[in-house]
């Protein structure tokens, strides 16, 4: 192996194996954990936009309707909409383009539908059935680098968490790469512990000197 | 609840437009005719020549007597519906007063229960909590909202940690201080808190 590239990854056990064992002086022991599950977007802003366009559509039509009955002209959008509309064939370009964007429409509201959303959020675990916490990965990833930053000989680091990985770069610019390496996954892992996630994230740890000028 | 009914519409309305797009695609490309099989009669786009609203289909029903009722009925209620949904995203449930039950008041019923019942002002129990969550040494800035009911409220906190914060015990230490004291004080028997946790942006420094 390069002696300027160190590389480790590691995963963790799952949650009540030997790790969960030795931090339950922190946490009640009393109380079991309990997994806390995602947490779901009440998916406000697409359901706004939809509720709006619909209202928007909906008033105008009925506003309409309304005036021919009180007879009045009909606005001249709706009848050049309805000869455009009875006019274009099916196989035209235009309806075929959108045709297709209606169905990915369809395809992407249906997704918003039915997954939890709010990615940023990571579930921590539930000591207590009444209490749910969830803990942003910008939150988690300044918490990890402050640790990393702690190590003697860590220059600079850059810590990126994803929903089930932690991946850290650093530039040690002492001490040998080895060392720094296996201090800067100590102080990850103890403090990826401390977040008191639900499902424990892996770890990946890069080392490296900084770039001579 | 406001959550499942957006889910829901959302949901359905995406639904009719993956219908209505997949249908004209079908019909455009003519594939019922290619792939040898046969739309049902009432269906509008089964070839590709076929018109996307022709005039016929427009004006089906527009000599029977139900037809303008029901359009009426039918776009006023769209237009009613879409504008309780649409505020109901703008609005947030926040909860004024809570009830706080004396002791005295267990087994009783009718007026004397209500009399040794008393209101707290959910702002106050709001600003105390929030107020108790920022003591902890890990929390910058703390907020706690009531929702729900007065007699079953809920909280709904965010936290901004500072540098060098341990989000877990700090989540021990909130759920056992802050959240219990404001459960006990308010003569609660559970309060359901969902806790979010931001951080600041801060620099990377060294501690000595």
């Amino acid at each position: 192996m390069s002696d300027e590239h160190v590389t480790l990854e590691k995963a963790y056990p799952p949650a009540g194996g030997l790790e969960q064992s030795a931090s339950s002086a922190v946490y009640d022991p009393e109380a079991p954990a309990r997994r806390g599950g995602r947490f779901w977007s009440a998916r406000r802003v697409p359901a706004a936009v939809l509720a709006l366009l619909v209202l928007a559509a909906s008033g105008l039509l009925l506003y309409d309707v309304a005036a021919v009955h009180a007879r009045q002209q009909a606005m001249s959008w709706r009848r050049s909409l309805a000869e455009e509309l009875a006019s274009s064939r099916v196989d035209s370009v235009p309806v075929l383009a959108g045709a297709s964007f209606a169905a990915l429409l369809g395809v992407v509201l249906i997704v918003m539908a039915l997954t939890p959303g709010l990615r940023t959020v990571l579930s921590m675990r539930r000591e207590s059935p009444e209490v749910r916490a969830g803990l942003e990965r910008s939150a988690a990833e300044l918490v990890l680098r402050d640790r990393a930053m702690d190590v003697s000989g860590v220059q600079s680091v850059r810590v990126l968490v994803g929903r089930g990985k932690v991946r850290a770069r650093a530039e040690a610019h002492f001490r040998d790469l080895d060392l720094v390496r296996a201090d800067v996954d100590a102080a990850l892992d103890e403090g990826i512990r401390q977040l008191g996630l639900d499902r424990p994230l892996s770890l990946s740890v890069h080392v490296r000197r900084p770039a001579k000028r | 609840m406001l959550r499942i009914v957006n889910r829901v519409v959302v949901g359905v309305i995406g639904l009719v437009l993956l219908v209505l797009g997949l249908g004209a695609l079908v019909g455009g490309f003519d594939l019922p005719y290619r792939w040898g099989f046969s739309m049902p009669s009432w269906w509008p786009w089964r070839v590709g020549g076929d018109a996307v609203l022709s005039e016929q289909d427009r004006t089906r029903w527009t000599g029977e007597g139900w037809w303008w009722p029901v359009v009426f009925a039918v776009l006023a209620l769209l237009v009613v519906l879409s504008l309780w949904w649409l505020l109901a995203q703008l609005r947030q449930h926040r909860l004024k007063e809570v009830l706080v039950e004396t002791p005295g008041a267990e087994g009783e019923t009718g007026p004397a229960a209500e009399r040794s019942a008393a209101l707290l002002r959910g702002r106050a129990l709001e600003r105390v909590l929030a107020a108790d969550a920022e003591e902890l040494p890990g929390v910058d800035r703390a907020r706690a909202v009531l929702l729900g009911k007065r007699r079953r409220p809920r909280v709904r906190v965010g936290l901004t940690l500072a540098a060098h914060a341990e989000p877990g015990p700090e989540m021990v230490r909130l759920r056992t201080g802050a959240l219990t004291r404001a459960r006990t004080s308010a003569g609660l028997e559970e309060l359901p808190a969902e806790v979010r946790l931001r951080s600041s942006k801060h620099r990377a420094e060294r501690v000595s």
